[in-house]
Formats: structure tokens, C-alpha cells, sequence
């Protein structure tokens, strides 16, 4: 089956003279963010923005490993936040799926409670709490651990949302072949639920990956702290932050693509799209 | 272990209420070694359900379920292990949908019965062979027919070795043209000498496979006979309405 766009399974297709209008309006828009970006340009022009000493630095090899770094923390971070989120989620999953009432119960307080709480709170948590029970943490772990603990109610609730999505029929023919709860959940149920839901656990990577940017609290090395350092040392805001939000904007975009690919994968083996 | 004369498949005093509706009123019934009885009656009136009370996909308020004489366990691995020797169909073909059909075939064998990985993958693709879909093997269920998944189906039920099997309107949702090759399958199976309860719409099919046709109707078993006997002269009114209704056409 042809893959269906959003647009096109909300809109029908346009007509001659809609498709006329769509274009003009496709132009004026184009124009339009020409004029803005000229004049914004004109601006940094004006206010001496693009003078050579906020820019020169970016040639220097030292500029890009120092950044490097920071990125690689970030990354690093972000990866090890998002492993703990998950393994976080997938056990308040279960937790939250049992028939044992008490168990249920402390798995939805947990998913309420990491998902209620905004990420800024358990990095205070692990910053100035944390410290004075004697507990020494480093500063990668101070921002890695609550980064990880934001996500994981998100990443359980996604990931019960995909084993509801697994049709009843899968599990009912699991049992009937005299599978055990736990070995047809592994077996048949997760795997097919795990594709369903990639799109939202990539999307909450990326969440984490911009949550690490709060680093600088802790003062970890991380890509935006490290920013910071480029800014105060040569004095160059405006240059500095343009740089570090295209790498931010590249690693998220390729992100994107990755989770597009993996869900167009899975589409492919046709999990839960069996005739019926 | 098993009597001679002691039934593979027997429900004592059955009773089942979904809520205020009572869909099981006091069923009876044995399937003895070898025998084909097929379930018929209007929608509703309770055959499904009954037939997914034989291995637990649906619990029953009251009476009991023996299968080869023992009584069906209420849960985990005993339940497991009587499921496993009844082989179950479903309308909706149910395959596992993220595995290649042989797959699909071995999971079971291999890790409920713990047989040998080579060995159950070679008696998949002889069962396959047998239902004809071996060239298919490789694919996953999305790419093959309605008729295609669900012979594949019932080969994996016939990969436990099941004592019975149990068809829950194996051809419902199939096109017209994909049911033949079903019910030839079933037929094969039957002729083989295959235990089996069938819940079926296809009266013609019911009429040739059937060792015994049972007429349920609002949860009861109301009739009970050898085929030419229940299609030539059925006994209760409600059994003659419901075959001039579907015998029409």
C-alpha cells in the first residue's frame, strides 16, 4: 500500500483554482521571509554583529574541538538520560499493566508525578538537595539523572499506549498456544508495540537532548555550557548562540529522519495491519 | 492415561451471564476421540462463546470443562499446558503479525513444547507443505491472502500435536473465493481422523464435515443430531426458521 500523507488523508486534493491561490500564497510567503532575513541581516550589519571579531574565532580548530566536546557531552548525556528513561518507563509500564492492585497503583502515582513535575525542579532536586544527604554526584550525573527522570512517565505511558494498540486477537492466539503471560508479553505483544510507538519515544529523545541544555546549572560541559564560555571570552552572544542552535536544530533534524525511516521500516512488516 | 470411552472434549451444566445477559444456559456437551461436531445457530446465540469457554479465553460462571478428563485449570501454567494441546482458529486468523510465517510456526513448538529448533522447523514447513502455503514460508502475514493466513493458522494450531481443535468461525472473514480453500483444509483434517468443534455459518459444509450438528439459540443447545437427520427434519421451530432463513438462497 502507497504510504498515506497526513495531508492528504485530511485534505482532498486541490482543484485548478486552488492549486493557483496555493502557489501566489507559496510565492508571497517566499518573498516575504526574503525581505525578513534581509532585514534582520541589515540589522546585525547596523549594530556591528558581522564585524569580523564575533565571527573570526569559528576558524580556529581549538573553537570547533572546544564545542566538540561539549557536544559529545551533551550527546552522551542525552543517549544515557534517554537509555534510564527507558528502562525507567518499560518497568512503570508493567507496573501499570499488572493485575495486582498495589502495584498498579504506585506505578500511576510514579508516571503522574516524573510527568507532572517540569524537568527544572528534579535538576534543583539533584543540585541542592541531593548534595547535603551526603550523596556526591557528578555534575554529568546531576543533569543526566533528572533529564531521565522527567522522561520516564512520558516514555512508560508511551510505551503502554503501544502494547493497548497490539489487536487482543495477538495475545488470545499467544494463549492458545498454551504461551505463558509473561513469555507471550516478550515474544509477541512488546515487539510489536515497540514499533508502534518509536515516533514518540524518538520525539521524547529529542525533549531529553534539549532538557541536558540545562547543564549549565550544574555546570556540566555540555554543548550549551560550553557556549557560555566561547560567549564570556570573546564577547560574541549573538554569533555564538547562531552556531550552537544550528548544531541543536542538525542533530534534532537527523533524529527526525531517523524515527520517519525506523516507523516506515516497521510499516513495511506490517505489524497490527493484517487483514481482517 | 486416557479411557477409551472417556470424551477429549466434555462441558458439564456450562453457565455464563455477561452481566444481564445469560449468553450460556446449562450446556452439555462430548467430543469424543475422532469426532467432527460442528456448532451452527443465529448470531448471538452463544456458539463463540462457547467455544472459547473449551480453553479459557472467555471464564464460565458455573459447571465444568474436562479436556481428556481433566478438568480445565483456572490459571498459569497448568492452564498453559491443557491449552497447548487444543489447537484453537480464529476468525481473524490472529497470526503474529512482526514474524515470518515459519516463524510464527516454531515460536510454540520450540519454546512451550521445547522442541528442537531444526526439528520444529522442518515439521512447519511439512504442515505448510500439507495446507499449501510452504512457498510463503518467508513472508510475514501482511503479505499473504485471508485464505492463505488462515490455512497457515491452522497449520500452526496442527504444529502442538493438539488433541482437538477448536474453529471458531474459521471462514467469516474471508472473500467467497478464499473459503473453499479453508474448508477443504478442515475437511482434509476431519477425514484424518482430527478431533474437532467447529462453530460455522457455511451449512453445506457443516452438513458434509459433521459427525454431529449442534443448534444453539439463545445460549441453550436446542437440538442435537446427526446431520441428514437435523438439515432433512429438524425437530424444534426455531431450528426449522433459522435453516429456511439461511437456506433461502
Amino acid at each position: 500500500m502507497k504510504p498515506t500523507s497526513i495531508r492528504e488523508m485530511l485534505y482532498e486534493p486541490p482543484g485548478p483554482a486552488a492549486r493557483k491561490r496555493i502557489s501566489i500564497l507559496t510565492w508571497l510567503a517566499m518573498a516575504a521571509l526574503v525581505v525578513l532575513t534581509a532585514l534582520v541581516i541589515r540589522q546585525f550589519a547596523v549594530t556591528g554583529q558581522l564585524d569580523a571579531r564575533y565571527w573570526s574565532f569559528f576558524a580556529r580548530a581549538t573553537t570547533w574541538r572546544f564545542l566538540g566536546e561539549g557536544l559529545l557531552t551533551t550527546l552522551e548525556a542525552a543517549v544515557t538520560g534517554a537509555g534510564i528513561a527507558f528502562a525507567l518507563g518499560f518497568l512503570m509500564m508493567r507496573g501499570k499493566l499488572r493485575k495486582n492492585r498495589p502495584l498498579r497503583f504506585i506505578s500511576a502515582a510514579l508516571i503522574e508525578f516524573t510527568r507532572g513535575v517540569p524537568t527544572l525542579l528534579f535538576i534543583y532536586f539533584f543540585f541542592l538537595v541531593v548534595p547535603q544527604t551526603g550523596w556526591k554526584l557528578s555534575a554529568f550525573w546531576k543533569i543526566t539523572l533528572p533529564c531521565a527522570i522527567s522522561a520516564c512517565g512520558v516514555v512508560a505511558e508511551a510505551l503502554r499506549s503501544g502494547v493497548n494498540a497490539v489487536p487482543r486477537g495477538q495475545t488470545e492466539a499467544a494463549l492458545s498456544l498454551g504461551l505463558t503471560d509473561t513469555r507471550l508479553f516478550y515474544k509477541v505483544v512488546f515487539p510489536q508495540a515497540i514499533r508502534f510507538v518509536i515516533p514518540s519515544l524518538i520525539a521524547e529523545l529529542v525533549i531529553v537532548l534539549k532538557d541536558t541544555t540545562f547543564a549549565y546549572i550544574v555546570t556540566c560541559a555540555d554543548l550549551m555550557q560550553n557556549a557560555k564560555v566561547l560567549i564570556s571570552n570573546y564577547d560574541a552572544m549573538l554569533s555564538v548562540y547562531l552556531v550552537v542552535a544550528v548544531l541543536y536544530i542538525l542533530i534534532n533534524y537527523l533524529l527526525n529522519r531517523l524515527s520517519d525511516r525506523l516507523a516506515a521500516g516497521s510499516g513495511r512488516t506490517g505489524a497490527g495491519r493484517s487483514a481482517v | 492415561m486416557t479411557q477409551t470411552d472417556s470424551p477429549i472434549i466434555e462441558l458439564r451444566h456450562v453457565d455464563k451471564h455477561y452481566g444481564p445477559l445469560h449468553v450460556l444456559r446449562d450446556i452439555s456437551l462430548r467430543v469424543h476421540q475422532g469426532e467432527v461436531v460442528v456448532i451452527v445457530g443465529p448470531s448471538g446465540s452463544g456458539k463463540s462463546t462457547l467455544c472459547r469457554t473449551i480453553n479459557r479465553l472467555e471464564t464460565i460462571d458455573s459447571g465444568e470443562i474436562l479436556i481428556d478428563g481433566v478438568a480445565l485449570p483456572e490459571e498459569g501454567k497448568k492452564l498453559a499446558a491443557v491449552r497447548s494441546q487444543v489447537g484453537m482458529v480464529f476468525q481473524s486468523f490472529n497470526l503474529f503479525a512482526h514474524m515470518s510465517i515459519l516463524d510464527n510456526m516454531t515460536l510454540a513448538p520450540v519454546d512451550v513444547l521445547k522442541r528442537d529448533k531444526k526439528e520444529a522447523r522442518a515439521e512447519a514447513m511439512r504442515l505448510l507443505e500439507r495446507v499449501g502455503v510452504a512457498d510463503q514460508a518467508h513472508k510475514v502475514p501482511a503479505q499473504l491472502s485471508g485464505g492463505q493466513q488462515q490455512r497457515a493458522a491452522i497449520a500452526r494450531a496442527l504444529a502442538m500435536r493438539p488433541k482437538a481443535m477448536l474453529f471458531d468461525e474459521p471462514t467469516s472473514a474471508l472473500d467467497p473465493e478464499m473459503i473453499e480453500e479453508v474448508l477443504q483444509v478442515i475437511s482434509e483434517l476431519a477425514t484424518d481422523g482430527m478431533t474437532m468443534l467447529i462453530v460455522t455459518h457455511e451449512m453445506g459444509f457443516a452438513r458434509n464435515v459433521a459427525d454431529r450438528i449442534i443448534f444453539m439459540d439463545e445460549g441453550r443447545i436446542v437440538e442435537e443430531s446427526d446431520p441428514e437427520a437435523f438439515f432433512l427434519h429438524p425437530q424444534s421451530e426455531r431450528a426449522r426458521s433459522f435453516l429456511s432463513a439461511v437456506q433461502r438462497h
